[in-house]
């Protein structure tokens, strides 16, 4: 009976929770992963001052509603995309489970994520809560990256399937760039850049108060999102950029019109310059942050150039976009031309250095950009977890009952072959 | 939370947004969601025939032949008679939303649609209720297998309306969770003298189901509840439904949740040890004495 009902997809991520059912395209519920609890002022140990006495353990809330309630106290269990505070997290689990999927645990089998670099220990006690509490019949536990190399597969002709690629995942956070070889994550080469959405939108608020003024303090962060959502491209050459605003302000400037939350009047904003200069960012970093100036193609090159010589070629050809803040327009394209730049350079030295005698064999480099971008992770997830094989790589309530926890430290890969 | 939700949350919001997004007038976009509930529900929201501004709203439940001896095809007709339509493949009942006329109570309309399934359980319970009001007695008792090893049993007397539910547990520590929790349910009826009765037997059916292919097994429970007239009065009637048709998966969800409680005691229990261990170190024994004189000796 099992096999007939769909299986449970759970993303949790550090700031939003993905999950929904296998074999949708979307996830059904995008909530915050927060969860906000009764606590009480007193002495002691925090986890023994948080039993209670009754029914204190069922009286919470998850996601937006955890955020709402007020006197809850807000928790985010996930740090850095690692469950830190397990007592928390099971709890968390139940109510995605019963209130929001509505699944009867024991007849779905689950599929969750975990970031790259997550301790075997971690798979265990996820392992533990899900077989022991909830009665799971099967359980696989995926990589992120892994799965969001899979969700580029829309993107693809069948047969190019692979596991080999460079994945670039932006989300609110922190933007991470994750080599990928036949489905195993070079964890040694990983590279991290502090800039990803947030900056982004800090970014165009403070170019805004710099230029505008009707806007309502108190609105400024979220009318820069709604223009760096609605209004924000890649474009290939700033100093053109500029000059073609100058020519024809017209057509490229753009008004945002909202209304103050007050004194519900209308205000509108010019947007400018921030349209592209947002995004700019990832190019440019010292814009924004003066610690750190290496543009995001020069980290992709970097960790590529780290990574064992013969997949090389494997994850120059297939940069996976994921996350949110890599859905600008463009934003693939540029990536691409600035990577094939550092090279083609690099080939013509090499070329240069050999006297012309040797001439290398040129790179592929492509950056794929596809629709399921927003949740790769999670749309990966769905396409693996509604597929027969699936349930053969899963990891069964009988296995666990035969061997333990430990089983789960491993999660075979999957899904390439076909 | 206590008490599970009856609705289905999936589908009240896809329907709202999708009912917001074409009162605002925005273009529709393509809806394909397949979502499970409880009991093996499954839900099927999709455009029929490919068309954006049809809305199909779609339930399957393998019980569904059961219901439909007990009038659920009248009671669905009753509730959703604009929105129903013929059954799409595979599916039980559907609704049909057209998003070029929303109703302006959309999200009542939408709140409506995600009681689907409580809907088609409410049909055994209704007739079986109104019996007990007319007082006809001697009816055969509905058998409802609402999931594939999991029957439930509706039957009415002159006084009283009787619901046996039989449960697995697929966990042998389930069964010793789901004893002590069900003897909380018959304790509260001592707080509370309106509750109605509940009896609750392991591994043989109630004296009810004897001599009837009920199971027998070490691992099923029945679960015997006794309904009163102010239980199954019109004015009551509606809470009564919401509340017994989710009583197994209530009763699975709080085995679960006593579970997670018993591992989080484990875990605060496990670091309290911890701290006492780190504490605890082993005494230096060599130690190095001192005598009056000021001569120093090693003591083992």
């Amino acid at each position: 009976m099992a096999n007939r009902l769909p299986a449970c997809v759970i993303d949790t991520g550090t700031g939003y929770t993905k999950m929904g059912y296998a074999g949708n395209t979307e996830p059904q519920f995008i909530i915050p992963s927060a969860i906000g609890i009764k606590e009480t002022a007193g002495v002691g140990d925090q986890a023994i001052r948080r039993l209670g006495k009754g029914v204190e353990d069922l009286d919470f809330y998850i996601g937006d509603e955890a955020l709402n309630t007020p006197s809850y106290a807000v928790k985010w269990p996930i740090r850095h995309g690692i469950i830190e505070d397990w007592d928390l997290m099971e709890r968390f689990y139940e109510q995605c489970i019963f209130k929001y999927l509505r699944s009867e645990p024991e007849d779905h089998y689950f599929l969750l994520t975990e970031p790259p670099l997550n301790t075997p220990e971690n798979r265990e006690y996820t392992a533990e809560i899900m077989f022991e509490s909830f009665n799971v019949p099967g359980l696989y536990i995926a990589v992120q990256a892994v799965l969001a190399l899979a969700a580029s597969w829309t993107a693809r002709q069948a047969g190019e399937r692979t596991l080999t690629g460079t994945v670039i995942d932006s989300g609110d956070g922190v933007t991470h760039v994750i080599p990928v070889a036949e489905g195993y994550v070079i964890g040694s080469c990983i590279k991290h850049i502090p800039i990803a959405g947030r900056d982004i939108t800090y970014f165009i608020q403070q170019l805004l108060r710099e230029r505008e003024v009707g806007i309502p303090p108190e609105q400024s962060l979220e009318t820069a999102k709604a223009i760096k959502e609605k209004f924000s491209y890649v474009c290939p050459d700033i100093a053109k950029e500029f000059t073609k605003y100058d020519q024809d302000p017209g057509k490229w400037i753009k008004k945002y019109e909202n209304k103050n939350a007050i004194t519900k009047q209308l205000f509108s904003v010019d947007v400018g310059y921030e349209r592209f200069l947002g995004p700019e960012i990832f190019f440019h970093p010292e814009f924004c942050n003066p610690d750190f100036t290496t543009p995001i193609s020069e980290v992709v090159d970097d960790v590529i150039q780290n990574c064992p010589i013969d997949v090389r070629r494997g994850l120059y050809k297939n940069v996976v976009l994921s996350g949110g803040s890599t859905m600008f327009r463009d934003f693939g394209r540029k990536m691409q031309r600035d990577i094939k730049r550092i090279v083609d350079g690099r080939l013509k030295i090499s070329e240069e250095i050999s006297g012309g005698r040797i001439k290398p064999k040129p790179i592929d480099v492509q950056v794929i950009s596809h629709h399921m971008q927003r949740y790769a992770v999670w749309f990966g997830g769905s396409m693996l977890a509604s597929t027969p094989e699936f349930y053969q790589v899963c990891h069964t309530k009988a296995d666990y009952d035969e061997h333990g926890p430990s089983i789960c430290r491993h999660n075979p890969v999957f899904g390439a072959m076909t | 939370m206590i008490l599970l939700e009856f609705h289905n949350r999936i589908v009240q919001e896809t329907l709202i947004s999708k009912f917001k997004n074409a009162q605002e007038g925005s273009k529709p976009d393509t809806v394909d969601v397949t979502c499970a509930d409880f009991d093996g529900v499954l839900y099927h929201i999709s455009n029929p025939d490919g068309d954006k501004n049809k809305l199909l709203v779609s339930i399957s439940l393998k019980f569904y032949t059961d219901l439909q001896a007990h009038g659920a095809d009248t009671l669905i007709k009753r509730e959703y008679c604009d929105y129903l339509t013929s059954p799409e493949a595979g599916y039980n009942v559907s609704l049909l939303y057209n998003l070029e006329s929303v109703p302006q109570d959309y999200e009542e309309v939408a709140k409506k649609a995600a009681l689907l399934k409580r809907n088609c359980f409410a049909s055994v319970f209704e007739k079986y209720f109104d019996y007990q009001q007319k007082g006809t007695e001697g009816r055969e008792r509905a058998v409802i297998h609402y999931r594939d090893d999991e029957t439930m049993y509706v039957e009415a007397k002159k006084d009283r309306v009787t619901v046996i539910f039989s449960t697995i547990f697929k966990d042998n520590d389930d069964v010793v969770i789901g004893k002590v929790f069900m003897q909380e349910f018959k304790e509260g009826r001592r707080k509370y003298q309106q509750a109605p009765q509940v009896l609750f037997s392991h591994r043989e059916p109630p004296q009810e189901l004897q001599d009837t292919d009920a199971r027998t097994g070490d691992n099923i429970c029945y679960i015997t509840f006794v309904l009163f007239p102010r239980h199954t009065s019109p004015a009551a009637r509606d809470n009564t439904i919401n509340l017994i048709h989710t009583l197994r998966d209530y009763l699975h969800y709080h085995i679960k949740c006593s579970k997670a409680y018993i591992h989080q005691r484990m875990r605060a229990k496990t670091s309290d040890f911890l701290k006492v261990l780190n504490r605890a170190r082993p005494e230096n024994k060599e130690k190095e004495k001192k005598t009056i004189t000021g001569r120093t000796f090693n003591r083992n």
